[in-house]
């Protein structure tokens, strides 16, 4: 499968947030994190500029059932 | 088939621990039953199955025993606290109440003692419930196997070799054993269902924003649910309408009126259109779960319910969307504790919340972004439907050395289809109804879930009883060890 995230990037991202990852822990993060990533990339950097947060709990109110 | 039909009401009397949450309330209201005697028969019931089943982290008799005879002493004083007077309940040990040690499942809060009550667990203690101890969960709640490094794995009521699931783990079993009339869980990936659906029990995942979430340990805070897990369905809409409506602890539970749920349970299903899912739901199930969704068809539609297929959008998106929320907020959420104390955390869950460091802020945010424009086409492709059926996970429970991820070589593949159909739910927010629908050859129930609309669970309550008083499979329950 391709995946969007490897171990190498895994290891780089984690340091920002203070985490010094094991090549074997990062190898496990990106194959345990990477499908999430590759099923959700088609909407990454698709929405539009006005959509915010918020529009879940308009959308919820909305369409509610009563 | 390790399982017999509960005894008729009439004789359910003479085994208080056996009757339904409503009976039993009811019968204690009206002084057929002391609370003593139900408190009883649920701790003798706790007392054999406890060893074998591990449903509790505490057991505390002498309490509940005290608190049942108050409640018996105020009952006969004519003071009826409300409409749970005196019956004896547990919950997932994650719902703070003030001054008991709130363990979450945790090595971390092994000794922690709540400052505060949770809202949810609040409002049924004003309805007059008593504590009977706190149930197991998976570390956190993040998990959904039922596995735990630190207080030993929540076997299965109907076979201890098998996964509770998770993480409502002790609530699912203990529900299932009658050791409890009922139990809270919590549900942010499928921690109510799953339970419900390994352990043929009822159970309720609510909208988000329905009910408080106020001193209940989150893990997620766009996905959390507090909801109901009991033995029917009407247990659940009892439990259900006492815990619904605005809390000013919680600013993001909804202001608005509480339907009357447990009404909504009589209702027929003459006229219902259910919708049944055309792909990702029917894909890859076993053929017990399959089974018991074919038989269900049938049952629904032969008592009057229409049911038509329905193209639903893309549910593996709205999975990975969910998981990229759970992972990033759970991960903030313990950024502290893993940071001063990592060598307490178990393996899993450990792992887990390292999981979450690594993902981008910008992808969290846009699966917050959209998660308003796909509920929009969720809602669109139900249009006309009053909820869809679907399995609550396309097998029966595995057993407990199959998902372990310290020893079983596909466990991590096994535990990422356990969750496949309960994820996209908890994306949309949307309420769903857990319901024993059979059994498959070796014993081990298997249930379906009744999805619906924002702030419908009223519909779906209709529904799911209505099932229930076509079927039997809720009134089936396992033998004690």
């Amino acid at each position: 499968m391709t995946s969007s995230l490897t171990a190498e990037a895994v290891i780089v991202t984690a340091r920002t947030a203070g985490l010094d990852l094991t090549p074997e822990t990062a190898l496990r993060i990106a194959t345990a994190v990477a499908p999430a990533l590759d099923a959700f990339a088609p909407v990454s950097g698709t929405l539009p500029l006005d959509l915010e947060p918020a529009t879940f709990l308009r959308v919820q109110r909305q369409g509610d059932g009563e | 088939m390790n399982a017999h039909a509960a005894t008729p009401a009439s004789a359910r009397i003479d085994d208080p621990a056996l009757l339904t949450l409503t009976q039993a309330a009811a019968a204690i209201r009206s002084g057929r039953l002391s609370s003593r005697e139900a408190t009883l028969a649920c701790l003798a019931r706790i007392e054999i199955a406890q060893p074998r089943l591990n449903a509790f982290i505490s057991i505390e008799a002498e309490a509940a025993l005290k608190a049942a005879d108050a409640a018996d002493a105020a009952l006969a004083r004519g003071d009826v606290k409300g409409p749970l007077h005196g019956v004896p309940l547990a919950h997932k040990d994650m719902y703070y109440d003030a001054g008991h040690v709130v363990t979450c499942g945790s090595k971390v809060r092994r000794d922690w003692v709540a400052p505060l009550t949770a809202t949810a667990l609040q409002r049924l203690k004003d309805a007059g419930t008593v504590r009977l101890g706190a149930l197991h969960m998976v570390e956190f709640a993040f998990g959904p196997t039922g596995h735990n490094p630190h207080y030993g794995p929540a076997r299965n009521a109907w076979n201890p070799d098998h996964v509770t699931g998770g993480s409502s783990s002790g609530s699912g079993t203990a529900v299932a054993a009658r050791l409890t009339y009922a139990a809270l869980g919590s549900d942010t990936g499928g921690s109510i269902r799953l339970p419900a659906h390994f352990c043929g029990i009822s159970g309720l995942k609510t909208t988000v924003g329905l009910i408080s979430r106020a001193g209940a340990m989150p893990l997620s805070q766009s996905l959390d649910t507090v909801g109901p897990m009991a033995r029917t369905v009407e247990d659940c809409a009892l439990l259900a309408g006492l815990m619904a409506g605005a809390d000013p602890a919680d600013p993001t539970c909804a202001d608005r009126p509480v339907p009357d749920y447990l009404a909504a349970t009589a209702q027929p299903l003459a006229g219902r259109v259910i919708g049944i899912p055309t792909r990702f739901y029917v894909d890859d199930l076993d053929a017990d779960v399959a089974e018991a969704l074919d038989e269900a068809i049938v049952t629904f539609a032969r008592a009057g319910a229409r049911l038509v297929p329905v193209d639903l959008p893309d549910q593996s998106r709205l999975s990975a969307a969910s998981t990229v929320i759970l992972l990033s907020e759970a991960a903030a959420f313990h950024a502290e504790g893993l940071a001063r104390r990592p060598q307490d955390y178990g393996d899993q869950v450990r792992a887990r919340i390292e999981n979450g460091f690594v993902l981008p802020a910008v992808t969290y945010l846009e699966a917050l972004r959209w998660r308003g424009p796909a509920l929009a086409a969720h809602l669109e492709a139900i249009k006309g439907l009053d909820a869809v059926l679907a399995p609550g996970a396309p097998m029966p429970a595995p057993t407990l050395a199959e998902t372990d991820l310290g020893g079983a070589p596909n466990a991590e593949a096994m535990i990422q289809r356990l969750t496949r159909f309960t994820r996209p739910v908890n994306y949309l927010g949307l309420p769903a109804v857990s319901i024993p629908a059979g059994f498959t050859k070796t014993g081990l129930p298997v249930g379906l879930q009744l999805m619906g609309k924002p702030f419908d669970e009223a519909t779906l309550l209709a529904l799911g009883a209505a099932f229930q008083r076509e079927t039997d499979f809720h009134t089936k329950m396992p033998e004690l060890p």
